[in-house]
């Protein structure tokens, strides 16, 4: 991939949108059979599912913890998701990524109603564009749901990157690749409104001022896409009514 | 129709009534899973929609033998939790009978939850009139969120099944049901069930069941 | 990683002494333990630095050697860097592959590092597109005893500023000194409800893992963040943290450089 002059023309990115857009995301709720809860995705050229699987039985015993649930989430990459074809297993990438998420849902998951338990997030990334973590973990958030785990609330999470000195929301390839900066964050929603913060990474060069903004920016931004994951769930449980 | 709600969902300032499937933080009531809010007037609840069993004490379970041991038998019982039956909770345990004689691996049975301790260690004993071991009938499986719908307002719906149908239909909370009598009879109420399954969060449940079975009854007449 | 019965009975001191607004070393809430830095300690590494941040100690070494360049950077060097968290620095510690921690923190030492271009790879050109200076930045913990990640990420940066190029046991040119044009310091906060304690000593963590590591650059500019622990973060706290992250780094980049000018 060559860099191109600018990455933004006229206040438009170079697949169009302007400054504080997403890309375009669907959502598909219930999508596997055997897990217990589960969730396709699509976050511009992100093709991720999840599935959630438990509270079930933790395995080996000595993983388990006698107050509360244990938390897993994996993270993994398809050998044909990116352009060069990736090794397959977990490379030191996924492995924070599967940390640093694994946390965030740990921290409004209700573990300690299931004792001894283990609750399985699994993710996989068929096709990966820019923001494939925060993909996984939208599409994580509505699996959890559909599953029916206790959770706080909902999680919902979305980058902002810094490519010619402008704040972008949802950067996709090229303002990852070329950009200054890549913040991604996932907030908890609760009552309707951003609480606090589930995820926060940063890398490139930014400002205090600009942090601030980028947080600004970024709250926008789960807003706009916890409506689609609201409306994603509440569409499948009225299908089965209409089937009447 | 009623709401659907999901966690997170603001539901009330009055913590006094949270009930089921909501939590408290600060004065605030929240739902803490998806599902449908109902609200009375000194209570609001939040029935799922999914979810696993998890055992309450006071719960009639059924359950699948996995493990003989020689003080009791440990239980599968459809939850993240297996259910232990000590051989005194079970009043076919005989002086000088074999442990494995009275039940073994792979038997099923129906049982009540006794005792859970905090690290959700599970009891249950065979000591009450429900309990027994199945060794007939037929035993139907489904969400065990959707149980609640299967037993009906006050058991309404369980007894409009067993009398339009002349069966025997025992409950588990954990989403098992075991069912007993005439075959053909069994067969409609197995689909009678799937049929509260499938629509469990809709209204006017009772009087569709009503109907599907006179339906089903004159077909096979 | 802080599940030993010693951990424990700490917790309740820490959080005692907290209420009373005090840390159990009487450090101030945004103050560093002192910072020690020697270099040159390994020979036979092209730089390298044993750091101790209190009583933790954490050594790096540096290595070099010509390689192939990435496809999409062909006239820049490599950089890589890999943490040990060997057995012998702490009983929780144990054999085997690198655990999700050690990755963690190699990952964001090198994110500090990346981003800050701390080091000048377009420098690091021997034959475009053929061959460059591939670095192994390897950071070895040797004792843990709070805030590995920090310690670890000052003696990377020293272990830097202390290497030379060892361009004539190549045969390709004479050696010269490694080019460096900034100096990214992270800092870690331990995260206790609504307060923050920075540079977190082993006994501080016994009260949890929930941090936060800003690292900063030159011009007071932030090149890293990361969120680490299952805990959620309020807006203004993180406003704070942000604030007495950025001050913090600035003194022990002062730091580094008064110790480091004097060895290196």
């Amino acid at each position: 991939m060559h860099k191109p002059e600018r990455l933004i023309v006229d206040g438009k990115r170079l697949d169009g949108r302007k400054p504080d857009e997403l890309r375009p995301i669907r959502i598909e709720v219930d999508f596997l059979k055997r897990a217990d809860g589960s969730c396709y995705l699509e976050m511009g050229k992100n093709r991720v599912v999840a599935a959630v699987y438990g509270p079930r039985e933790a395995h080996p015993r000595h993983i388990q913890d006698p107050t509360k649930a244990v938390v897993r989430y994996r993270y993994n990459m398809a050998p044909f998701s990116v352009e060069e074809r990736k090794r397959p297993g977990p490379d030191r990438r996924s492995v924070e990524i599967s940390k640093v998420s694994k946390e965030a849902f740990e921290a409004v998951i209700m573990k300690e109603l299931f004792p001894r338990s283990v609750i399985d997030i699994f993710v996989e990334v068929l096709q990966a564009d820019a923001g494939s973590r925060t993909a996984c973990i939208n599409a994580a958030s509505v699996a959890l749901v559909d599953a029916g785990i206790p959770i706080k609330g909902i999680l919902t999470s979305v980058a902002v990157a810094k490519v010619d000195g402008t704040l972008v929301l949802d950067p996709m390839k090229e303002e990852d690749n070329f950009g200054e900066a890549d913040m991604p964050f996932a907030f908890l929603i609760r009552g309707g409104k951003i609480e606090s913060i589930a995820l926060l990474q940063m890398d490139g060069r930014m400002t205090k001022e600009e942090i601030k903004e980028a947080m600004k920016l970024a709250k926008k931004g789960a807003m706009e896409i916890y409506q689609l994951q609201r409306e994603a769930i509440m569409k499948r449980f009225l299908e089965e009514e209409e089937n009447d | 129709m009623r709401r659907i709600v999901l966690p997170g969902d603001f539901l009330s300032n009055n913590p006094k009534i949270a009930g089921y499937g909501t939590y408290v933080e600060g004065d605030k009531v929240y739902a803490k899973i998806l599902g449908l809010f109902e609200e009375t007037e000194n209570s609001i609840r939040v029935i799922p929609l999914k979810g696993k069993y998890v055992p309450s004490v006071g719960d009639t379970v059924i359950g699948i033998v996995r493990e003989v041991s020689a003080n009791g038998w440990t239980l599968d019982i459809n939850s993240p939790y297996q259910a232990f039956l000590p051989a005194m909770e079970n009043p076919e345990t005989k002086p000088g009978k074999k442990i494995s004689d009275v039940l073994d691996m792979g038997d099923a049975v129906i049982a009540k939850v006794v005792n859970i301790d905090p690290r959700m260690k599970v009891t249950v004993t065979m000591k009450d009139k429900i309990c027994r071991a199945i060794r007939f009938g037929r035993i139907v499986a489904i969400n065990p969120a959707r149980v609640p719908r299967v037993i009906g307002k006050k058991g309404s719906m369980i007894k409009l099944i067993k009398s339009e149908l002349d069966v025997q239909m025992i409950v588990g909370q954990n989403g098992l049901i075991w069912l007993n009598g005439d075959r053909k009879k069994i067969s409609i109420a197995e689909e009678v069930i799937y049929l509260i399954e499938e629509e469990a969060h809709t209204e006017g449940l009772t009087d569709r069941v009503a109907e599907f079975i006179k339906g089903r009854k004159n077909a096979q007449a | 990683m802080t599940e030993d019965i010693l951990s424990e009975v700490k917790k309740d001191y820490v959080l005692s002494k907290l209420r009373e607004g005090e840390r159990i070393d009487g450090r101030k809430f945004d103050e560093f333990r002192k910072v020690e830095i020697k270099t040159g300690l390994i020979e036979k590494a092209e730089g390298s630095a044993l750091v101790k941040l209190g009583n933790t100690q954490v050594v790096v070494g540096v290595k070099m050697q010509p390689g192939e360049p990435f496809p999409d950077t062909p006239d820049k060097g490599v950089i890589i860097v890999n943490a040990e968290l060997v057995p012998l620095a702490s009983p929780t510690f144990e054999p085997g592959p690198p655990d999700e921690n050690s990755v963690e923190l190699a990952r964001v030492v090198d994110r500090g590092i990346r981003e800050s271009e701390a080091v000048d790879l377009s420098k690091l050109c021997i034959e475009e597109g053929k061959k460059v200076w591939i670095i192994f930045v390897d950071i070895h913990a040797l004792d843990d005893d709070g805030n590995l990640l920090d310690a670890s990420a000052i003696a990377s940066i020293c272990a830097l500023l202390d290497a030379k190029v060892p361009a004539s046991r190549f045969g390709v040119g004479e050696d010269f000194k490694l080019p460096i044009n900034d100096i990214p310091v992270s800092v870690t906060s331990l995260i206790i409800g609504e307060k923050f304690l920075i540079d977190p000593s082993r006994d501080e963590m016994s009260v949890g893992d929930k941090t936060i590591t800003i690292s900063v650059g030159r011009n007071d500019e932030v090149v890293a963040i990361q969120k680490s622990g299952d805990y959620l973060l309020n807006e203004s706290l993180f406003e704070e943290v942000l604030e007495k992250s950025i001050v913090a780094g600035r003194k022990i980049r002062e730091e580094i450089l008064r110790q480091c000018s004097k060895t290196c």
